[in-house]
């Protein structure tokens, strides 16, 4: 029952081998694959996040993303090898109506990102929302929202408490920080690693859960709201 | 800004260089510019002959003769600049895109380029930009458009560029600027069953992964301007792409996965290896001779033969393929030419991949090329590049597609 419990993530014991034709006699250690959509408007640095995450630090310069970028790290949580895979998307809008729903599929969370100097990125954020629940099978996966660019503090146009207003009526932890600012290294790092631990202890009956049944995540204690930087 | 190319004359050539063979090269070089200035001299213009020296193997050699050949491509005169009034460009609803994506370029241009002069130039490429959507309010901007047109903004100067891309959006990429990507998905939609006709275990096992086409989705509508970095090797594949169908481009990306058969059969059977493993594209293919791969796999699979495969899950709707029949139909008839306009017309007037044409052929290559449904240009274009392909490159090609 376990073993099939976690079959609904994906493992890459699954996928080796089975069709490659390859011999394995020794399945590789297995490990579970968590997999993260990242979506919000043009430029509010979504590749910079998941570049941050995955390698580490702020990319020297980013392009914009078209179609679907894909990003992996692997973490260890309480003893358990996990793979993160970050699903970084186009913003523009002609992207993903018709281009990104693919990468919807099987997604174990999903991470909204806007840009805390620009409040038409914030304006955005009920239409990805709605957009996401569209494409989304279960009601109940892990959501999180990211104000990013906290590092330009003179320029901040999208004040905390309205944030945080804002995503406690979705019902989604509200992370503000910066991709880019040296000092703030951990902060992306602890953003993702706490949705992998959300994720980890999340039970994996996405699918057969009933809707509205006390599992949506709860936001997070206020205290995690602050701005590192 | 003067239309000189930031690179100078300087050849962008992807002539390999291998020694004992680089005097041979040299002298097919030096036939192959004669040859090209030949055909441009002529009176009128041999535009097929211009076509084909874009396919065969070097392209078209130098930015210089990009210059005067690429016009020539697109049926764009050099001698009438569309005024660019920039005054009330930059109030326009995709300004704000335009912008933040060509900021965000840099990498487009080249490395050496001092930062003022990179500058002006993204002002030019934002301009540029503007101008042709404002003068075509039924192109809509996509991410990516920037870096088609940097391209051109790089070998001919602003002023070229503008006439050359507007043409380019009416044309090729006019299924990439509809309002919506719906008809960039179903040109996606002919890249798996190509990889099918060639090798059906990679494509079923590209299929089980459930991989989807996305990883193809810049190389199709930035012509591979977004990820490659070698300016040469962009500009090669423009020749190409200038000189054929406007589905070229995913014939090339059919024929980059055909080439990467081993390491996408080794990877894990899963989207995201798999997604992983294509979108990151190596930078030392081999462009010869994947286009003259790309070329033969057009003649052998047009198309007209994949079309029901690819709409297989959507509504027919117009496509560049479509558009393109009466771009060369618009071309033919502007061009002096008249025993190649009227043998245009009367192929066009029968086409259609009918039977009709069948029987009352001009020559041989018609008949083929009225069956496999190519537009005449191109498949002239496109049997005398495998042709010249395969006589400049045989070996390659062999040790690669045995």
């Amino acid at each position: 029952m376990a073993s099939e419990m976690e079959s609904s993530l994906e493992t890459s014991f699954m996928s080796s081998g089975a069709l490659s034709g390859s011999s394995v006699f020794l399945p590789p250690a297995r490990s579970r694959i968590f997999k993260i959509i990242v979506i919000g408007d043009s430029n509010v640095g979504k590749t910079c996040l998941t570049y941050r995450f995955c390698a580490g630090r702020f990319p020297d310069r980013t392009e914009a993303t078209i179609g679907v970028d894909f990003r992996e790290r692997a973490v260890e949580i309480d003893g358990e090898r996990i793979k993160i895979q970050l699903w970084d998307t186009a913003g523009q809008e002609r992207f993903r109506k018709s281009m990104v729903q693919h990468y919807y599929r099987n997604v174990h969370a999903v991470v909204f990102v806007y840009d805390m100097t620009n409040m038409a990125s914030f304006h955005s954020l009920p239409l990805w929302i709605e957009e996401c629940k569209q494409h989304l099978l279960a009601s109940d996966i892990p959501r999180i929202l990211v104000g990013n660019k906290c590092d330009l503090r003179s320029a901040i146009q999208v004040p905390t408490d309205l944030a945080q207003k804002f995503a406690d009526t979705h019902s989604m932890p509200l992370f503000e920080t910066s991709a880019k600012n040296p000092n703030d290294n951990d902060h992306v790092e602890a953003i993702f690693m706490t949705l992998a631990h959300k994720l980890k202890s999340h039970k994996p009956l996405m699918l057969t859960q009933p809707p509205g049944d006390g599992v949506t995540l709860q936001p997070e204690p206020k205290p995690e709201v602050t701005c590192w930087c | 800004m003067t239309s000189q190319s930031p690179q100078g004359d300087s050849p962008t050539s992807s002539l390999p260089d291998r020694g004992a063979e680089t005097a041979a090269f040299n002298g097919k070089r030096k036939k192959k510019v004669a040859e090209i200035y030949q055909a441009l001299n002529s009176d009128p213009t041999d535009v097929a002959a211009l076509r084909r020296m874009a396919i065969s193997e070097g392209g078209l050699l130098t930015d210089e003769i990009r210059r005067e050949v690429w016009p020539k491509l697109l049926n764009v005169s050099t001698s009438d600049p569309p005024p660019i009034s920039r005054k009330s460009l930059r109030e326009s609803k995709d300004y704000q895109q335009v912008l933040l994506d060509v900021r965000r370029s840099l990498r487009r241009f080249p490395p050496g380029m001092p930062e003022e002069q990179r500058e002006g130039l993204q002002e030019e490429l934002i301009d540029i930009i503007l101008f042709i959507l404002e003068s075509n309010p039924q192109l809509h901007y996509y991410q990516g458009y920037h870096d088609i047109v940097v391209t051109f903004l790089l070998v001919v100067g602003e002023r070229l560029a503008t006439s050359l891309v507007e043409k380019l959006s009416t044309h090729h990429l006019r299924d990439f600027m509809d309002r919506t990507m719906d008809n960039t998905k179903h040109i996606l939609n002919y890249l798996m069953p190509i990889i099918d006709r060639v090798n059906p275990e990679l494509h079923d096992f590209m299929q089980s992964a459930e991989v989807g086409t996305i990883f193809a989705l810049s190389w199709l509508i930035t012509w591979f301007g977004h990820v490659l970095s070698d300016f040469r090797h962009v500009v090669r594949l423009y020749d190409f792409f200038l000189a054929c169908h406007p589905l070229m481009p995913i014939y090339f990306a059919a024929v980059i996965v055909l080439y990467r058969e081993q390491e996408v059969l080794d990877c894990d059977c899963d989207m995201a290896s798999v997604h992983h493993l294509l979108s990151q594209i190596p930078q030392d293919l081999p462009y010869e001779t994947l286009i003259s791969r790309a070329g033969d796999l057009f003649v052998q699979f047009p198309p007209s033969e994949l079309a029901r495969e690819a709409a297989a899950q959507q509504q027919a709707e117009r496509t560049a393929a479509s558009t393109f029949k009466d771009f060369e139909l618009a071309s033919a008839q502007q061009r002096p030419d008249m025993v190649l306009r009227q043998r245009f017309r009367g192929l066009l007037q029968t086409e259609e991949r009918t039977k009709d044409v069948l029987t009352k052929p001009r020559t041989n290559r018609f008949v083929k090329l009225a069956v496999m449904g190519l537009t005449v240009a191109l498949g002239a274009a496109a049997l005398a590049m495998v042709k010249s392909a395969l006589e400049w490159a045989p070996k390659f090609q062999l040790q690669l597609f045995p």
